[in-house]
């Protein structure tokens, strides 16, 4: 009695996200379709976005992402690498940086927007540029893929290392060809939730990359965000739901095929070692 | 240890390149003479992208960035110096006092009944007691038995911010019976509805209204909705746009509140259903104007 009824709960906590997110997908779909077209990705938006397209919006995006995961993800996986195969657990150090991580992970985005305003536009004068945003994004993201990443180093069994150490492996090989490689698809799933997170961002890129829709020439050009972009359209556009519809699928368009080909790469690159070794 | 002392020997070496590659010498803006930053009021910022993308049409060689954020950050920058111009969709306060304001355009909502509806003015009081349910029957104001249908903005427009500011209400207040996106909706939704009371931008009402769109507007305290009554500042439910400048303007700052003000601008605020003011009106209010009441 007791487990048909708990198996009937989990059943109907299953439905019910499902239902919400196929009603989401759904929305966005039936409002979105008739906006998008090949004139709306290839053009730029005129009267405030109610008419046009979104390309250089579509560009500042990707932009804003290349600078936030270019400085993200060498930061990352050299700190998350310290923080799982070199630092002293033991020490004082480490449980401070964990627990800084763990605190930076929970702060709300708009505090980084903020921070990104005052240390990136003002401080070192970058101004409102798609570098400011995509550096404060990187910040934004930052705990997430180091916690992630050293999450999946520490799930490689201690063995390895002791065997590599005992085949005389440097401790610089043994982390390139096998641990990193080992815990692939943990460091993958840690970056598709940092550009999950990041794509997403409205409230620290209306601060840092700003609101221009122009198309961007460099990166010290401010340049708007997709996520911004809807935001503008739904809230301050008056008719502008059309256009904040097609660009919210066109979101969502590129962020499952990221989650796609990342999925991939992470997947045949494993296998090309795993078949290596 | 020596490795280690090694490493972040290193790390700080690395740390301190990359601030240096970051800092301001390397990335300096090219001309900041036809550079000019504006940022402000969320409800201005639409507005203003497109009179600056007009502004650079015609005066190749500029660049104008509107940047959004709220009317308090625009009056912040254009204090601080950050912004060149700022953006504020109120008139000026007093602790503005060092601020120059240039008001480009006018917001103003209407108060709209359907055409059928007996009834010809409201009271501020009684309009706000409608909107919080207070009174949810037309015959307790003198019209028909009928109840009455609330249609209120959604959260985040700007005529939607100004009601509830002129009401005194906040949002949470209203008992809506239908919320509605933008002035197309709310407008075709009263002229359906025989016992609906909504509000809208008044260029868009007048504009139905004219077109034989079976919509009233009701005046606010005893000043007829109108575009003009807007324009001549009599109207109460309005607000003025404003440009924000620390100093009297020079250079391009000069030039470009100059075209925000002039007459080949009325097409795109109009088009953003605000009220464009007549050039010469804004001479006779003088540069500083938007010191409203």
């Amino acid at each position: 009695m007791i487990d048909k009824v708990f198996s009937l709960c989990m059943w109907a906590a299953a439905t019910v996200v499902l239902c919400m997110f196929s009603w989401l997908i759904a929305d966005v779909l039936i409002q979105g379709i008739p906006a998008l077209s090949w004139e709306f990705l290839s053009s730029e938006p005129l009267r405030s976005g109610r008419e046009g397209g979104v390309l250089p919006i579509i560009v500042s995006t990707a932009l804003i992402l290349v600078v936030a995961l270019g400085v993200a993800v060498p930061l990352g996986l050299g700190g998350a690498i310290w923080l799982a195969e070199f630092a002293n657990k033991e020490s004082r150090l480490f449980s401070v940086i964990r627990m800084t991580l763990d605190m930076l992970a929970g702060v709300p985005s708009i505090v980084f927007g903020l921070f990104g305003y005052a240390f990136f536009c003002g401080f070192l004068q970058l101004g409102f540029s798609i570098l400011s945003g995509g550096l404060t994004l990187a910040c934004m993201i930052l705990p997430i893929l180091i916690r992630t990443t050293e999450a999946g180093l520490a799930m490689v069994p201690n063995d390895w290392r002791k065997a590599g150490a005992a085949l005389g492996m440097r401790k610089t090989t043994l982390i390139i060809q096998v641990l990193i490689p080992y815990s692939a698809p943990a460091i993958t799933a840690g970056l598709l939730l940092s550009i999950g997170r990041a794509t997403a961002e409205t409230a620290a890129l209306i601060f840092t990359s700003g609101y221009v829709d122009r198309m961007p020439e460099s990166l010290s050009d401010s340049g708007r965000a997709l996520s911004v972009h809807i935001y503008d359209l739904s809230m301050n556009v008056v008719g502008g739901d059309k256009a904040a519809y097609g660009s919210a699928l066109v979101l969502i368009i590129i962020v499952v095929q990221i989650n796609f080909s990342a999925n991939l790469l992470s997947e045949v690159w494993l296998e090309k070692k795993v078949a290596r070794r | 240890m020596l490795q280690r002392s090694a490493m972040n020997v290193l790390s700080a070496v690395l740390l301190a390149v990359t601030l240096f590659s970051l800092s301001p010498t390397l990335w300096a803006q090219g001309n900041d003479d036809n550079r000019l930053v504006i940022t402000g009021s969320s409800t201005v910022a639409p507005l203003m992208s497109e009179i600056a993308k007009r502004f650079e049409r015609q005066h190749p060689g500029t660049r104008v960035d509107v940047q959004t954020g709220g009317s308090s950050r625009g009056i912040a920058d254009a204090r601080s110096g950050r912004a060149d111009i700022g953006m504020a969709s109120r008139a000026k306060k007093s602790s503005e006092f060092e601020l120059l304001f240039h008001t480009v355009a006018l917001d103003g909502i209407a108060i709209i009944v359907n055409k059928n509806n007996p009834l010809n003015t409201l009271t501020d009081e009684q309009i706000r007691l409608v909107f919080t349910g207070d009174i949810g029957n037309w015959k307790v104001l003198g019209g028909s038995d009928r109840a009455i249908t609330v249609v209120n903005k959604a959260e985040g427009r700007s005529t939607l911010e100004l009601f509830l500011q002129y009401m005194k209400l906040k949002n949470s207040e209203v008992a809506a019976s239908i919320i509605i996106g933008d002035n197309q909706q709310g407008i075709k939704t009263v002229a359906g509805n025989e016992h609906a009371i909504g509000y809208v931008s008044i260029g868009a009402a007048e504009f139905e209204a004219g077109y034989g769109t079976p919509i009233k507007l009701l005046p606010m305290g005893g000043v007829a909705a109108s575009v003009d009554s807007v324009k001549n500042r009599r109207f109460p439910l309005a607000r003025p746009l404003n440009l924000v400048t620390k100093q009297d303007p020079v250079g391009l700052v000069k030039k470009f509140i100059a075209f925000a003000q002039s007459d080949s601008v009325h097409d795109l605020i109009t088009d953003n259903y605000f009220v464009a003011i007549p050039a010469q009106t804004v001479a006779e209010n003088g540069l500083g104007g938007g010191q409203a009441k």
